[in-house]
């Protein structure tokens, strides 16, 4: 029978676990959120200025939408091993592993918001004798705000949640629990697994309150549509 | 006329001899079933190379003499190795006498000998219905290793010269943190107190020790990369928490019981050419020349008569 | 059986100076270990995201459909596929595990699990976002329900439905690499044993890795093609 008794008592027993070992999780949830930050930064650092050139120019439509096709074709654990390969076993080959998979998300995302900017608001910004890097800044980075904010979240779920696997390649975080049941046996895998979706979803909830923090108030009003049907990414 | 009476014929001609062919196969076959009614043996083995040169090497000397085995290689760590016996997922498992001791059975020191060990080992697993088939001449035992560089600068000759380091990261393989015969051994009784433990995960701890990240990491004594000239230096363990180490099969009583003779004999014949030169070169093999562990086992069970 | 004899130690066959010497990659090697290595493990990659999308696509589907009737359970399904991207993915395997066991099951049910997940809301959004006034329409000129399902519905959910199959099959072929932590098939099998090697195996990685992106941007072309063959008219960019 595959779901005996003591099945039956695994979400309790993984509560439990949770309950019992708070300090433990809170380290290993800090040290994944360490390596999750500084992968999503990375991207940021090298998705944002290049999402936004292309989609200010609208040029380059190939590279921002190939990079989301392309990153959800790369596997995390190649990545991974990938990079291991060239800078060795540490902190920096889980880092830049995870922050090639959260490059494509904002990457489009931004593309997309920029080079979607009502023409005429451009138009009219031109017109009243604003310089190119004015507009931008003034008038299409606002516009383009909520679209930018909605890659980036999903950018670091998907890193957040993704993060465990650099257990795999000495990485730490809740992966560690995760990927050694033998240890820790199921409850503790489950114990984490719920850590980890608390961690990726709060992070969700802390991108969307910052994004409204943000805003400007004229343009809560005006809200750009998430693209929800290529921007769902997992993995 | 004729040819419907032909034609009957035949069809009852037909009938008569399908039958009779059933009948004698289904004879034959009882007769086949009942001197080879061996159950098919499933192999497990553990996810690093010379856990699956063994896997193979018994596998295919088994299959060689006719018997049914499945091979699940790459299963993990002990803990879930001994969940799948028990389970009866798998019947046959080439597990380390010291690991069995002392991992296992939670025995907190070692056996004075390799003997000792086994015979430890034996009494233990029967207890709970396994046999230890003979086990093979050579051992592999978890070791401390550290970049010769490291040795040099700390001036590291034994375990407990890392107490002159301070603070320091350990690394190894996850079940590695909370074993006897490794962390907490190491730990405990040499008196590392600053030591912190590194999962390493999947990958080997000498990429870790190469690139830094940790100093000093738990290897095995059979491993490629320790065999001269090395870049590692392994630290002398004069208390001797890793154990003995030789290799002996895990068969369900049952299983064994049930596969003859003729199983018993085979497994330990090839566990008697297992020395340790034979290891090292197929450890190499594998790890180095980055040839198929299935290759390696096939070409040396067929230079000894045995595949 | 001669007593006390050594095992014959034969001559395994030394590795070309490339392999030994760790460079960056070894044609040659690809080349002699494609049959016993890359080549099985392709195959059998192909085999485990087939039937994962398969399955996962009828489930889908069927689900979507469901969903499409009674609009009540669409509401808890999305907030359920939304809950998953939060999950972290290699977990569902080793959770399963103690079920199932180290075997294909557990491997198929989480991948099918995380292919519904992505193709159902897009099924669905496909479904819902069928304008009303073709619908209208379409009762207007008598189709019964099941009419218009079949010749106006689906036929215009069908990009919707295609991109989410594109979505589907590319993260479905790479999560697939994560099989290797539960059996050893399919193409993270290669890559999870050359990390495990004192030198991580450079060919092995960049080989299997190689593959297994070709094949999920083979698939995702073959996908778009399908898509334009079979909604010549839209001309809609997914």
């Amino acid at each position: 029978m595959i779901f005996d008794a003591a099945n039956a008592h695994t979400f309790l027993d993984a509560l439990r676990f949770i309950g019992d070992n708070p300090g433990f999780l809170a380290t290993k949830a800090l040290e994944q959120l360490e390596l999750s930050g500084a992968a999503i930064g990375l991207a940021l650092a090298v998705a944002l200025p290049l999402g936004i050139v292309l989609g200010h120019f609208h040029r380059g439509s190939g590279i921002a939408i190939g990079a989301s096709i392309v990153g959800r074709a790369l596997p995390s654990i190649f990545l991974i091993a990938a990079f291991l390969t060239v800078l060795g076993l540490g902190f920096e080959n889980n880092m830049v592993a995870l922050a090639v998979l959260g490059t494509g998300p904002v990457l489009t995302n931004t593309y997309l918001a920029l080079d979607g900017v009502d023409r005429d608001a451009v138009e009219a910004a031109r017109g009243m004798g604003l310089s190119g890097l004015q507009t931008l800044s003034r008038i299409e980075l606002p516009l383009a705000l909520p679209l930018i904010f909605a890659g980036l979240r999903i950018s670091a779920v998907t890193v957040v949640a993704t993060a465990p696997i650099a257990a795999y390649a000495g990485g730490g975080g809740l992966g560690d629990v995760i990927a050694n049941q033998a240890s820790y046996r199921l409850s503790g895998v489950l114990g984490a697994s719920i850590c980890v979706m608390a961690l990726s979803a709060g992070v969700w909830a802390a991108l969307l309150a910052f994004q409204e923090a943000l805003t400007p108030r004229g343009i809560r009003a005006v809200r750009v549509h998430a693209a929800t049907s290529n921007g769902k990414e997992i993995l | 006329m004729i040819r419907k009476h032909t034609r009957r014929a035949a069809k009852a001609a037909f009938a008569i001899s399908l039958g009779v062919a059933i009948v004698l196969g289904g004879f034959a076959g009882a007769a086949r079933s009942a001197t080879h009614k061996a159950p098919t043996i499933v192999i497990g083995s553990k996810n690093f190379p010379e856990e699956d040169i063994l896997g193979q090497l018994y596998t295919q000397a088994l299959e060689a003499k006719g018997f049914t085995v499945s091979y699940k290689s790459e299963i993990g760590a002990t803990e879930i190795i001994q969940t799948a016996l028990t389970s009866g997922k798998i019947n046959f498992y080439p597990e380390y006498t010291g690991v069995i001791v002392q991992d296992v059975f939670h025995h907190t020191s070692s056996p004075k000998t390799a003997t000792a060990t086994y015979a430890l080992a034996k009494s233990l697993e029967a207890a709970k219905g396994f046999t230890l088939l003979k086990a093979t001449p050579f051992y592999d035992t978890d070791v401390l290793a550290v970049t010769n560089a490291t040795a040099k600068k700390y001036g590291l000759k034994t375990i407990s010269d890392l107490r002159k380091v301070g603070a320091f990261k350990l690394g190894g393989f996850p079940e590695c943190q909370t074993r006897n015969t490794c962390f907490v051994g190491y730990t405990k009784q040499y008196g590392l107190s600053k030591a912190s433990f590194l999962s390493v995960g999947s990958v080997s701890p000498y990429a870790a020790l190469d690139a830094g990240t940790v100093l000093a990491a738990d290897v095995f004594s059979t491993d490629p990369p320790l065999s001269p000239p090395s870049k590692y230096t392994v630290l002398t363990d004069p208390k001797h928490i890793t154990g003995f180490q030789n290799v002996a099969p895990i068969v369900s009583t049952k299983v064994a019981r049930a596969s003859g003779p003729t199983f018993t004999t085979t497994v330990n014949a090839v566990s008697a050419k297992l020395t340790l030169p034979a290891i090292l070169a197929m450890n190499k093999a594998v790890e180095v020349d980055k040839q198929s562990a299935a290759a390696v086992a096939k070409t040396f069970l067929k230079a000894n008569g045995l595949g | 059986m001669s007593a006390g004899a050594g095992p014959v130690i034969p001559n395994f066959g030394q590795g070309s100076s490339c392999v030994t010497g760790d460079h960056f990659f070894c044609w040659g090697w690809v080349k002699q270990h494609w049959g016993d290595t890359l080549g099985p493990a392709l195959v059998q990659h192909m085999e485990l995201t087939g039937i994962a999308v398969g399955i996962g696509f009828v489930l889908a589907a069927g689900l979507a459909l469901l969903a499409h009737r009674l609009r009540r359970i669409e509401q808890p399904i999305s907030v359920l596929s939304a809950l998953v991207y939060t999950f972290p993915s290699f977990a569902l395997f080793q959770l399963l595990v103690p079920f199932t066991g180290l075997t294909y099951t557990t491997t198929e049910i989480a991948l099918v699990s995380y292919t519904l997940v992505i193709l159902f809301p897009n099924i669905s959004a496909g479904l819902d976002a069928v304008p009303a006034e073709v619908m209208e329409a379409g009762r207007g000129m008598g189709l019964t329900r099941r009419q218009l399902l079949a010749r106006v519905e689906v036929p215009l959910a069908l990009p919707a439905i295609i991109g989410g199959l594109r979505i589907a099959v590319v993260s479905t072929i790479a999560i697939a690499t994560i099989a290797a932590t539960i059996e050893p098939k399919g193409l993270g099998y290669p890559i999870f044993y050359a990390i495990a090697l004192p030198t991580p195996f450079k060919t092995e990685i960049y080989s299997a890795g190689a593959l297994t992106v070709a094949l999920a941007l083979a698939c995702d072309a073959a996908l778009v093609l399908l898509r334009r063959a079979v909604t010549p008219w839209s001309r809609a960019r997914s």
